[in-house]
């Protein structure tokens, strides 16, 4: 019995959702968080973390398909059982709760720091759950739709961003790998959790259409997050002296904030307006994840409800609390060791059970 | 949720009183006697001065024949000509069964009540004859109608100059016209408990996708109201998200437009009285297309096509990008042109907000207002607005000059926009826009949009994707989207209505001289 077959994805869906998930807030801070830990060289660590990113990817991948027809959620209950299966579905949740929360609260903050400074958190939050509802209510179907659309909506920002080129100086990054292994190979901690996000894999799997390119679909999603993060990197350092790059919190910005026309200044600012879309490729799979972990905890069939609890609590959050600065990134922090749980370690830790457990039932069989 | 539901509640209650539950309907044989079945067609038809009750002797019936109908309904020469005169005239040698002497198509036999009742309310004449137990129902329905026409609402350059009318055996037949091919097959519906009205679903039985129509039919049967007075209402009954602004069908009121969206796979409803038919399953691209794009060349259609789209983001978002660039982020723009910005508001007293919804609404109001006006006194309104309130209004200081171009430009935009429906879905989610932009800037703007894609792909005609070819993206349809491609190059059918049947053509591809 098939269970999700009605909402099914196809392979370019698969693909651009993963690859949306993984493109988020990384974009605006990654070539200064590289620049402090590997100056230059930085972009070296990407391949490190892409390679990172791909093997896990792949495990999760070759896991999933053991089982094609369930959701992470639904092989913790035949593994674990009805109550250990049932903990598992509620830290599941609360890791793509924790996800969507950090991420929202972040965007919210880069709004506030650059574009609305008068306006509330909570009002920028507020704002953000009316398309927030209105995409994720459609489910799956309709958020593969959207990511989809929005990959090709947004195509026109490298472009534009290409014409900050003609100031680059190539010099900046030279020499290659001037001190040494040691700086790329601490830079790459950072660029493992920039990938962060293939881990959608446990949930959209089942709905894939074509599961023969499943594989394919998430090397080629992370590569093509592992290009734009290189091409945003690679310019960025070519663009800022090196020790200028680290005095910006969100280089990639700054370096829109150069570009003008005749007729235009400022286009940081419509960028970043428009980077909401690709921002929000990220943070919907996140909120969906969660309530339709919820939802299957309770066993109801509409997640719509718990969706409108789960925006309203965000709201209500970021109208009791507005987190400052240090504390959003010690938020992210905590976001990111759960990644590395979850993401990473998870698949590697179950994966020798699940094939084990399989290959003895195929026997039976 | 809870009001969703509260609004379904009250609709059931509203249904059930409708329907005559309770009493079991009264089946009346037909009598043999004449006077009986007359005495109960006066109880039936009470203050029914138009019901003409004749009767008359006929030789061919053996003797007193009654013949009963709606005057006005009935077409008083096929009345005189096929049903008096040969009933009353009688020539020796003539074959005396009343059946055949009838010179007209259509005449059925039947034994009850009810269905006289009904047959005569829509227009037939009914024939009583004395000693039998039947009647005999004649077609001679024929109810003022007007000629047909050039369609209004959807003025064309090249296609062909006749619109629907308002009787649906006419405009089948336009259609027909369009595609003389055994496969288009016709269903008959009747909806309403008091209005009666028979919509004909118009389908290619080999191109269709069994599971949409079946769709479709599901939704007309579950229709339970006391009438239906026009497409539109029917729309209104079937549509998949009633709270949506934009339309989820086309009305139309060309039979070669229905024609060609019955070629791609797609359903017409034609409804009875009606002069505008439905066509479904829609997508959001098909309200940009329009019948003179396939006949003028294919660069400047796909020109024209492009100038729609941009014209549906200039209509929806100008006023706000206006609001959002000139309250909030004016950092945006060059010190020179805000200057000049600043320089034509400085005498304007109000926030960018009110003075465009101030110009937006005067628009509006102008819009409705030349609508429903005569033809002579509608100049007027074109002189008053135009000339009195846009010259004056800038004059006073009102408003600035920039924002009556930003209003007259995103009037101009709105007219581009082919279908009426989509244009006044534009017009409306306009003013949210610019609620947006006032309150966020830009900000606000990108999240306006960006629920605006959130609802149009999560938005279903027919259990279709609505936002198809677009999302989900099916670039094999791209041909035929934002540009019109060479007619030769449309190989298949759009996918769009799931057709069961792909092929459109072999191939066309003119060879020219370069071979």
């Amino acid at each position: 019995m098939k269970k999700y077959a009605y909402y099914e994805l196809s392979v370019i869906q698969y693909i651009l959702l993963i690859h949306g998930t993984q493109v988020g807030i990384g974009v605006l801070t990654i070539p200064r968080e590289l620049a402090e830990q590997a100056g230059t060289d930085g972009w070296i660590s990407l391949f490190i973390g892409w390679a990172a990113a791909v093997l896990v990817s792949l495990v999760t991948t070759n896991m999933m398909k053991r089982y094609p027809d369930k959701t992470i959620i639904d092989i913790f209950h035949l593994l674990l059982g009805k109550y250990l299966g049932k903990v598992a579905t509620i830290l599941m949740a609360m890791y793509f709760a924790i996800a969507s929360i950090v991420f929202i609260a972040n965007t919210t903050a880069i709004i506030n720091v650059w574009i609305l400074s008068q306006t509330p958190a909570y009002i920028i939050v507020a704002l953000f759950a009316i398309p927030a509802y209105m995409v994720v209510q459609g489910g799956m179907r309709v958020i593969g739709r959207y990511s989809e659309l929005v990959f090709y909506l947004t195509l026109w920002m490298p472009l534009v961003l290409a014409t900050a080129l003609k100031d680059a100086h190539w010099l900046h990054l030279l020499p290659l790998i001037k001190e040494g292994w040691m700086p790329i190979l601490t830079a790459s901690q950072t660029t493992i959790l920039s990938f962060l996000g293939f881990e959608m894999a446990y949930f959209v799997y089942p709905f894939l259409q074509k599961k023969q390119y499943a594989s394919i679909g998430i090397v080629v999603a992370n590569t093509l997050t592992l290009l734009v993060y290189l091409y945003i990197t690679i310019i960025c350092f070519a663009f800022f002296c090196p020790d200028e790059i680290v005095e910006y919190v969100w280089p990639t910005l700054n370096l829109w904030k150069v570009i003008e026309y005749r007729f235009l200044e400022r286009i940081d600012i419509i960028f970043l307006a428009f980077y909401l879309f690709i921002l929000s490729t990220t943070a919907l799979p996140y909120l969906y994840f969660t309530v339709f972990s919820t939802s299957q905890l309770f066993n109801s069939r509409d997640h719509r409800k718990h969706l409108w609890v789960l925006l309203t609590l965000i709201t209500v959050m970021a109208w009791v609390y507005t987190p400052s600065f240090i504390d959003l990134k010690k938020m992210t922090q905590t976001w990111s060791y759960a990644g590395l749980i979850f993401a990473y370690l998870l698949p590697l830790l179950a994966w020798g059970p699940i094939w084990l457990s399989k290959r003895a039932g195929g026997k039976e069989a | 949720m809870a009001m969703r539901g509260w609004l379904r509640r009250k609709k059931t209650s509203v249904k059930d009183r409708l329907s005559h539950s309770g009493e079991p309907v009264r089946v009346r044989e037909i009598s043999d006697q004449l006077s009986e079945n007359i005495a109960e067609l006066n109880a039936i038809f009470t203050l029914t001065p138009d019901l003409v009750i004749r009767t008359f002797d006929s030789r061919h019936a053996g003797g007193k024949v009654t013949l009963v109908y709606l005057t006005g309904l009935v077409d008083k020469n096929s009345i005189n000509n096929n049903v008096l005169r040969p009933l009353l005239s009688h020539r020796e040698g003539e074959s005396s069964s009343i059946f055949d002497l009838l010179s007209v198509g259509k005449v059925t036999v039947v034994y009850d009540f009810q269905t006289v009742e009904n047959d005569i309310l829509k227009g037939s004449s009914v024939l009583f004859i004395e000693g039998r137990k039947e009647a005999l129902v004649v077609e001679t329905n024929g109810w003022p109608q007007r000629a047909l026409e050039d369609p209004q609402l959807e003025a064309s350059l090249k296609g062909a100059h006749q619109g629907f009318v308002e009787t649906d055996s006419q405009n089948i037949a336009l259609i027909r016209r369009y595609i003389p091919n055994r496969e288009l097959k016709i269903k008959e519906i009747w909806v309403g408990e008091r209005g009666d009205t028979k919509l004909s679903i118009m389908f290619l039985a080999d191109v269709v996708n069994p599971e949409v129509l079946q769709e479709l039919e599901d939704r007309l049967g579950r229709i339970k109201v006391d009438s239906i007075l026009n497409t539109g209402e029917l729309e209104e009954y079937i549509e998949d998200n009633p709270y949506s602004p934009f339309p989820q069908f086309i009305t139309t009121e060309r039979p070669d437009t229905t024609a060609s969206h019955l070629l791609q796979g797609k359903i017409a409803v034609v409804v009875d009285r009606s002069p505008s038919v439905m066509i479904a399953p829609v997508s959001f691209a098909s309200f940009f297309q329009n019948v003179d794009d396939y006949s003028i060349r294919w660069p400047v259609a796909s020109f024209i096509r492009l100038l729609r789209y941009l014209a549906f983001i200039v209509a929806t978002f100008l006023p706000a990008i206006y609001i959002a660039l000139i309250s909030f982020n004016y950092e945006v723009i060059p010190l020179d042109l805000i200057l000049s910005i600043g320089e034509s508001r400085e005498k304007v007293p109000f926030p960018p907000l009110l003075e465009a919804l101030l110009m937006e609404l005067t628009l509006e109001m102008l819009r409705e207002s030349g609508i429903r006006l005569p033809a002579p006194i509608g100049q007027t309104v074109g002189i008053v607005g135009g000339i009195v309130i846009g010259q004056a209004v800038v004059q006073a200081g009102i408003v600035s000059n920039i924002m009556v171009i930003v209003v007259a430009f995103t009037a101009i935009a709105s007219f581009i926009i082919p279908n009426y429906d989509m244009s006044s879905a534009v017009r409306l989610i306009r003013f949210v826009m610019m609620v947006l932009a006032a309150m966020f800037g830009i900000v606000g703007i990108v999240v306006g949009l960006m629920a605006l894609i959130g609802h149009l792909i999560s938005l279903q005609s027919l259990g279709v994707p609505y936002g198809s070819p677009l999302a989900p993206v099916r670039f094999s349809d791209w041909k035929d989207l934002f540009v019109r491609l060479p007619l030769w190059k449309m190989l298949e059918r759009p996918t769009g209505a799931r057709t069961v049947q792909e092929k459109r053509q072999g191939d066309n591809q003119p060879e020219g001289d370069a071979k």
